[in-house]
Order: structure tokens, then sequence, then C-alpha cells
């Protein structure tokens, strides 16, 4: 096996859906060297959507094929690189961040979870014996021209299912409808809902869920239980569609980030997930409704809250953390009028000490970001020396001699070394 | 280690999973299988059945439109 590239990148995008796309539009845009890296086709779950009426500016509706080719061609606008495979594994523990696929190895400064969901199955009797090709979809827009003239399924009621299920039936001659309450009660709006049950081409059978699916080499039955009464339906169909929700793709952030119950990612309103430099946008994330439209506002937030991220660390390495002189870091509050009171006197020793000392002075309201990485509870009048880059010793008592001799102790060491 | 192209260029599902299913049956563990795609419906398959069956699984963009699900057969 050959070893795998090590390849650099600002923001490591995983997932090219709506959110990953808009995250990589910003990220691009704000020039950070971007990486997007999508398991198959860009667009996600999206693209298994005929039909997007209510994502604003396209009055007309849109393909949702169509409609995640324009967030492509704009993220590619901006210098956004693509790579289609799946991820492996994740590393977040460093500073760097490690994300793995099968031939390569990505480092990151920030790294943004756009991972989605996927169709979620019934687990039905040998269900896995015909999913895909073999009679079972999950996307109607691929496979309805090939279902011209026949008699499906559509198992669920929610959008998905009615909407796309009424799509089916401009090709097939009989879709028939499995639901699991009883009649006339469906998880879709109350428009799809009744064109529905007006659709002369659509049947429904009420009550009831798939007990099992059975064929030769390819689906031919689906066998419906009534939840009921009991009572097994064996249906004839030449293939079967299911929509009935979604689960996260989530199995490689087990270990790493915080998940719900269900496997989501949970975050904040910043797309922060807890470790630092690591956000998820989309519907990945723990969150109530799950469309393109909040997809591209949880995106927009990821990707602005990266590149702050990235431009902070820049600050806190760079300037905060400067190994050529030593360090004294004072964190003061500009409503805590003491701590405020010593920023002079703390400004005329750094002069004192000139080409020895590097004094950075930091809110801890504006910068609160920057007292995290320092440490996470700090009081106003904190001083922290730094030496060689490295915090060296923290310290509460700001009186001028403590300050000065703690430096006259340090600058000799750093001399010395 | 053998490498083989399977030409699907202006194919609709499900013919190139078929085709897919078909010539890596033939193939020893190890081989490398690139099928050419052109549809759009083939990338949500192809690649997710052969991620499923345990392969490993990389897609190259060729063009616009146009695709490469380079597949590695791992048992």
């Amino acid at each position: 096996m050959r070893e795998k590239k090590r390849e650099q990148y600002d923001v490591v995008i995983i997932g090219g859906g709506a959110a990953g796309l808009t995250a990589g539009i910003y990220c691009g845009r704000a020039r950070l060297k971007t990486l997007i890296i999508e398991k198959a086709l860009v667009g996600g779950l999206a693209t298994y959507t005929n039909e997007i009426e209510n994502y604003p500016g396209f009055p007309e509706g849109s393909g949702g094929l169509g409609l995640m080719e324009l967030f492509k061609k704009q993220a590619e606008k901006f210098q956004v690189k693509f790579k289609l495979t799946d991820v492996k594994s994740v590393n977040f523990e460093g500073d760097k961040k490690i994300v793995e696929t099968f031939r390569n190895i990505y480092e990151a400064k920030a790294v943004i979870v756009a991972s989605g969901g996927r169709p979620r199955i019934t687990k039905a009797k040998n269900e896995e014996n015909y999913l895909f090709d073999k009679g079972i979809s999950f996307c109607a827009t691929c496979d309805a021209a090939a279902n011209t003239d026949k008699t499906v399924m559509v198992i669920g009621s929610g959008d998905a299912a009615i909407e796309e299920g009424m799509f089916l039936t401009k090709f097939a001659k009989k879709v028939i409808v499995s639901v699991i309450h009883d009649e006339g009660k469906m998880d879709c709006n109350e428009i799809a809902r009744d064109q529905a049950l007006a659709n002369p081409k659509m049947e429904f059978k009420w009550n009831t869920i798939v007990d099992s699916f059975e064929g030769e080499d390819h689906l031919d039955t689906v066998v419906l239980k009534n939840l009921k009464t009991g009572e097994l339906d064996p249906v004839k169909v030449d293939n079967c569609f299911e929509f009935i929700g979604y689960e996260p793709n989530t199995e490689i952030f087990k270990e790493v980030l915080k998940l719900s119950k269900q496997g989501y990612v949970i975050t904040n309103e910043e797309m922060e997930t807890g470790v630092p430099g690591v956000f998820a946008c989309g519907d990945v994330r723990e969150k109530g409704l799950k469309q393109v439209a909040t997809a591209v506002g949880d995106g927009a937030i990821a990707g602005v809250n990266a590149e702050k991220f990235i431009a902070e660390e820049e600050v806190f390495e760079k300037q905060i953390m400067q190994k050529e002189k030593v360090g004294l870091i004072y964190i003061y509050s500009a409503i805590d009028a003491p701590s405020r009171e010593l920023l002079p006197t703390l400004q005329a020793i750094e002069k004192e000490y000139e080409d020895q000392v590097k004094l950075n002075v930091i809110d801890l309201y504006k910068g609160k970001s920057l007292c995290d990485r320092l440490s996470c509870d700090v009081e106003p009048m904190t001083i922290f020396y730094t030496i060689n880059g490295e915090v060296e010793s923290i310290s509460t008592d700001c009186s001028v001699p403590a300050v000065k001799k703690k430096l006259d102790e340090l600058v000799k060491q750093n001399k010395g070394a | 280690m053998k490498e083989v192209e399977l030409d699907c260029y202006g194919e609709a599902c499900p013919v190139p999973l078929v085709k897919a299913q078909n010539k890596l049956k033939e193939m020893e563990v190890g081989d490398v299988l690139i099928v050419q795609i052109d549809h759009s419906c083939a990338m949500k398959n192809v690649p997710e059945w052969a991620r499923k069956e345990g392969h490993n699984v990389e897609v190259e963009e060729i063009d616009d439109g146009e695709w490469e699900v380079i597949i590695e057969k791992m048992k």
C-alpha cells in the first residue's frame, strides 16, 4: 500500500451539500485555502429532490440538482477545491485538525462538519437484498423514468413521500402509498395531502408498515402488515420507494464530537461544536427545520466563524505568544475601573524594558476567545508571563515591584538561553 | 493488480450500477475498477453500493458532469 499523501488547507469542509457549499463560498471568498470533501455527488440530499419551490430567488422553482450545481459553481469561482471521496477518520485533538480519506491525509486549521443525513430504511425483512438497483430506491428523480407504466410503492406520508409520490404518477401507471396512520391522516402539508387524495393514480394503504420484501432476484412483492388487524397484505409491485426520514452521517464523529441521542451534532448558534476550530452546520446538526434555506444560513455562520477562528489563531500565535521577547500579557476589562487604570503603568514598564519585554493587553469581553485559549477562567487584573512562546507563570499580583521582579528574572533567563 | 476501465458514458440508471456489479464479480481482490459515467443518477448509487459492499471508493470529476468512480476491490 502506498503512503498516504499529506495536503495542507486552511479549512476542510466535510460534506458538499447546501450547508457545506455555502460554508465553502464564505471561506473561499475570505481567501482561505478551502477543500470540500464529498463522498459522491456534490449537492447532497437536495439532489434527490425533483422540485424545490421554496428556496428564495427562484420564483419558477428549481430542480434540486440544478440548484446545487449553481452553488458549486459559485464555490469554484472562489477557488474552493473539491475532492470526491468519503472520510475514513478524523482527529481533532491538536491545533492541526486531521481528516483522513483512503488515499490522503488532510491537515487543516479549521474543520466544518456538514456531512448531512441519509435516507432511513424500514429495517423490514429482506430489505438489504433489494437496495438500490434491485427494487428499493430513495430517489424518485433518479429512477422515475425507469418506472414508466409500472406499479410502484411509496413508503411514508411526509412531504418527501407525498410530493415525490405525485411526481412518480407522471410516469408510473399506479403509485401505492403505505401510510402508518389512520385513513386520511398524513404527515405532509395539507395542500400536498389534498392533491394526493384527489390523484386517480394514487392508492393508499392505511395503518400499514412493511413486514417483508420478496422476489427472486428483483423485488416483486412488498408484504404490508396492518397495524390494527395484524393482517398481512402482499402487494405486487415493480419497485418501491422509501421516504421515511433521515439519519445523520456521524459515525466517524462518535468519539470526537458531542452528539445527541439520535446522533446529531450538538452546536450552539455560532455553529461551534465545543472543540476549538471545529464547526458543524446543516442537516447534521441537532435542530428544527431542515431545508436548503436553513442549511444556507448555517453554512454562512460556520464559514464566517471558521475564518474568525483562523484569524484569531494567527494573532494568538504570532503576536500574543511571540517568542522573541519576554511576554507580559495583561487581562483587563473595559468596564472594570481598577483593571483599566493599570494599563498606563504596565505600558510604562514595557517602555522601561525596551527590546526585552513585549506587552499584550486583552480585553476580557472583546477578546474572550483569546482568553479562552490562555486559560478557561480568568479574572480582570491577571498577568500571564511568557518566555519563548510558552506561559511561564500566571499571577494576580499587579504591583509594580512584583511585576518588575518577575520580569528581571525572566529577562535574565531569556538572555542566558 | 490490474486496472479495468468500464465505459458507461451515455447510460442511465440502473445500467451503470448493474454493469459495475457484473464487472467487479469477475475481478480479483486488490484490482481496481474505473467506472466512467456522465449521468448524475449513477453518482448516487454506484459509489454508495460499492462502499456498502466494503470496497474503497474515490471519485474524480473529469469534466463538468463527467466522472470516474474508482473502486478498489477489497473482498
